[in-house]
């Protein structure tokens, strides 16, 4: 019985319901199809502007500046591709990127679980107090990174509230400076991603489970599906899509992350927690290298793209 | 809901807006020296001026302003405050722009591109006229000179005069410790003593500057002054791998080991350290003396104040200072009025002003009648200025050697960097911008 049913299950996704599937195309275009298009690129235009002059136009400069060597005042001189020889030979840089990508860990993977959990827990289980609880954990969303990141240093400090609480369960022998231990800082540094992203999976979770037609629940529980089964062949396959926008989104936090670490850590102790956010802002306002810090600032986009690019691969949609 | 891609794709531009905003004024502005001739007078005219100032500390800068306009009532001077985070990276762009504020608040090492670049008014005319180097205390000045290149202090021409000096020393919490130690065993002797009465001996914010302040402290009274001279201002041959400066790093290491520095120093921001210290959580500080305000408001008389101590005993004849000094850009149209600007900083009613203000005042013989720490810090100061041991902070040497410094230290506090490693990263980083 529940075999005959499987594919309904696995396939939840009816096109209406999901509402994003495409119209049909409509009848033949009227003829006076360039002037509308015309109008059309009216509308973009503002739009587009701002766009391409705030986005498009400094990303190319960018690139034109990592080519160059210019110290923000005196003229700029061609550099070629020196700068790029020069951030490569630095073992700085494979350190700073080996550290965001264990952030990824705790930025995404974690979240991700821990949103899917909290999904599995409160859809269809909670019926009051529901905001109460979507409010509390998106909490973290709301608040500044910086103030985020002062407040957890506090917290993880030698007198902080962690080892206050670590003394009181009997575990004083444990408590340090969180952050400024050499081996544990980068791992304390990503538990405070861990707190600030995991809300937002979860919301991302429950707008897409609440979005999940209640009769594929009903039908897994008459084929004598439990709690686990429906969660694993109903809610995440529900959910797919919204998995990938909260893998990508906590991706890009964690590998282009600059403003948590700066204040929490600034790379320290001892460079155990430098990422190239960092490193490009020291290049360019410490050492004022322009040239230097936009050539590792186009290294760290490509290297966003292409772990955007595998999260996506990864997490497709195979029906599509 | 998509708060985090939004920030970043907004860090993003923002930083990238940054770029393309100084794209515009690198490759179009910046005509070199615009070698205007200036008759060099130091009388100024009698009929309205109007001055801009760029700054960013304020005190001393409002309360000088009015000090000198009073003096002058035909001089109008506009002050223009940038906090401090923002103003290194607006002030480089503001000075090569055509409405270039005529005087503006001069950092040597961050702000030195102005020199090549000939933004800022190489002021020796007005220093023969003047008699600038008996009226400033020479070291104060010998930081604010460099070559053309901006790549070496000490020497060539003066770009910029102090208007208030600050010096680094050791604050101490009168309840924990009876009086200041005399020799540098004195003070480990008095740092155990608090460590063993389950006190912490030394507040340190080693994530931002506390770290290599207490670094560059210990060289001072262990190093040699000459060596650490040609070191930090970029003088051919310069080097911080040497034996005295080994031993200054070795003894932060023995005393982090010995538990004298606070543990999570490395975690540690410098409000925090100074906050927890002010509290009375701990025996001592190493800071400056901007610090003293602060810390008078909140111990009253509980707090004192010393150089760091030398392991003879003899009273220390150097220490660290930074200075708050103003440079004039070159594109001033009254750059006789700005240059008398300048002097006044140097005269006594400006000293009052300039210690008034928590800074140590440029003319060091000034009566200042002060009691408390602020004697203390006035009393430890005035030997040191006059006998010409002012030093600037190590991360004058290079533009990286701060992230050189504040990694290196955290290194030596968690055990992770041995000293002569450290020495090596930070000679790295100056042959790098030096050559070696």
């Amino acid at each position: 019985m529940a075999r005959d049913l499987s594919p309904a299950v696995s396939a939840p996704r009816a096109a209406p319901a999901r509402g994003g599937g495409r119209v049909a195309d409509g009848p033949a275009r009227p003829p006076r199809r360039r002037g509308r298009r015309a109008r059309g690129w009216l509308y973009v235009l503002p739009a587009l502007a701002v766009y391409l002059g705030f986005a498009i136009w400094p990303a190319m400069n960018t690139l034109r500046l990592s080519l160059l060597k210019w110290d923000g005042i005196l003229p700029a001189e061609w550099a070629g591709l020196a700068n790029y020889v020069k951030i490569f030979r630095d073992a700085q840089l494979y350190e700073a990127i080996l550290h965001s990508l264990a952030l990824i860990v705790f930025f995404s993977v974690i979240p991700i679980c821990v949103g899917l959990l909290m999904t599995a827990l409160l859809m269809g289980k909670v019926r009051r107090g529901m905001t109460f609880f979507r409010i509390v954990f998106f909490l973290p969303q709301v608040l500044p990174l910086v103030a985020v990141g002062i407040t957890w240093r506090w917290l993880y400090g030698e007198s902080g509230v962690v080892n206050q609480f670590l003394d009181l369960v009997g575990l004083g022998s444990i408590t340090r400076a969180w952050l400024g231990d050499y081996g544990l800082a980068l791992v304390a540094l990503g538990l405070i991603g861990t707190w600030v992203m995991s809300g937002l999976c979860m919301m991302l979770f429950l707008a897409g489970a609440q979005k999940i037609d209640p009769s594929l629940y009903e039908a897994a529980r008459l084929d004598g599906a439990g709690a686990f089964r429906q969660f694993r062949h109903v809610t995440v396959p529900g959910v797919r899509r919204e998995i990938t926008v909260a893998g990508v989104i906590t991706t890009i936090a964690a590998l282009a992350g600059f403003d948590l670490v700066f204040v929490t850590t600034n790379g320290g102790p001892a460079g155990q927690t430098n990422v190239p956010g960092l490193l490009v802002y020291r290049l360019a306002f410490n050492e004022g290298d322009i040239g230097g810090a936009s050539a590792l600032a186009v290294v760290l986009t490509v290297i966003v793209v292409a772990v955007v690019t595998a999260v996506r691969y990864f997490t497709r949609d195979d029906a599509s | 809901m998509t708060r985090p891609a939004r920030r970043a794709a907004v860090a993003a531009l923002s930083v990238t807006t940054a770029f393309a905003l100084t794209a515009c004024a690198g490759t179009s502005g910046s005509s070199g020296s615009t070698a205007t001739k200036v008759d060099v007078s130091t009388t100024i005219p009698n009929d309205p001026v109007t001055l801009t100032l760029a700054y960013t500390n304020d005190p001393p800068t409002k309360a000088l302003i009015d000090g000198f306009t009073r003096k002058h009532p035909n001089v109008t001077v506009k002050p223009q405050m940038t906090p401090f985070n923002d103003y290194i990276k607006s002030i480089k762009l503001a000075m090569s722009g055509d409405a270039a504020p005529d005087i503006a608040q001069y950092n040597p090492g961050a702000m030195n591109s102005l020199v090549p670049a000939g933004l800022i008014l190489d002021l020796s005319p007005w220093s023969t006229a003047y008699g600038w180097t008996s009226k400033f205390p020479p070291a104060s000045l010998e930081v604010l000179s460099s070559d053309k290149s901006a790549k070496q202090f000490g020497t060539g021409s003066l770009y910029a005069v102090p208007g208030g000096l600050s010096v680094l020393g050791v604050f101490y919490n009168k309840k924990i410790v009876k009086a200041a130690p005399k020799t540098l065993a004195d003070f480990e002797a008095a740092m155990q003593k608090a460590k063993d009465a389950g006190q912490t001996p030394l507040s340190n914010g080693a994530l931002q500057v506390g770290g290599f302040h207490l670094w560059n402290a210990l060289l001072n009274v262990i190093g040699d002054v000459n060596d650490y001279r040609s070191w930090v201002y970029g003088k051919p041959g310069g080097t911080i791998e040497n034996p005295a400066a080994l031993k200054a790093t070795q003894t932060l290491t023995d005393w982090a080991k010995k538990g004298y520095i606070a543990g999570g120093a490395s975690a540690t921001a410098d409000a925090d350290a100074l906050a927890s210290f002010a509290k009375g959580d701990s025996a001592f500080l190493i800071t400056g003396n901007w610090a003293a305000s602060t810390l008078e408001t909140e111990m009253k008389d509980d707090v004192g104040f010393f150089l760091m101590p030398t392991p003879s005993g003899e009273p220390a004849k150097v220490a660290s200072g930074a200075s708050v000094a103003y440079a004039i850009s070159s594109k001033s149209k009254n750059p006789n009025v700005a240059a008398a600007f300048l002097d006044y900083l140097s005269s006594p009613e400006a000293a009052k002003i300039e210690f008034d203000g928590g800074f140590m005042p440029v003319d060091t013989k000034a009566e200042l009648g002060a009691t408390g720490l602020r004697g203390d810090i006035a009393s430890a100061f005035a030997p040191v200025a006059q006998g010409n041991g002012i030093v600037p902070f190590p991360d004058y040497a290079s533009p990286g050697m701060i992230d050189k410094l504040t990694p290196g230290i955290q290194g030596l506090i968690s055990g992770k960097m041995a000293p002569d490693a450290f020495l090596k990263s930070l000679q790295e980083s100056w042959d790098g911008h030096h050559g070696s």
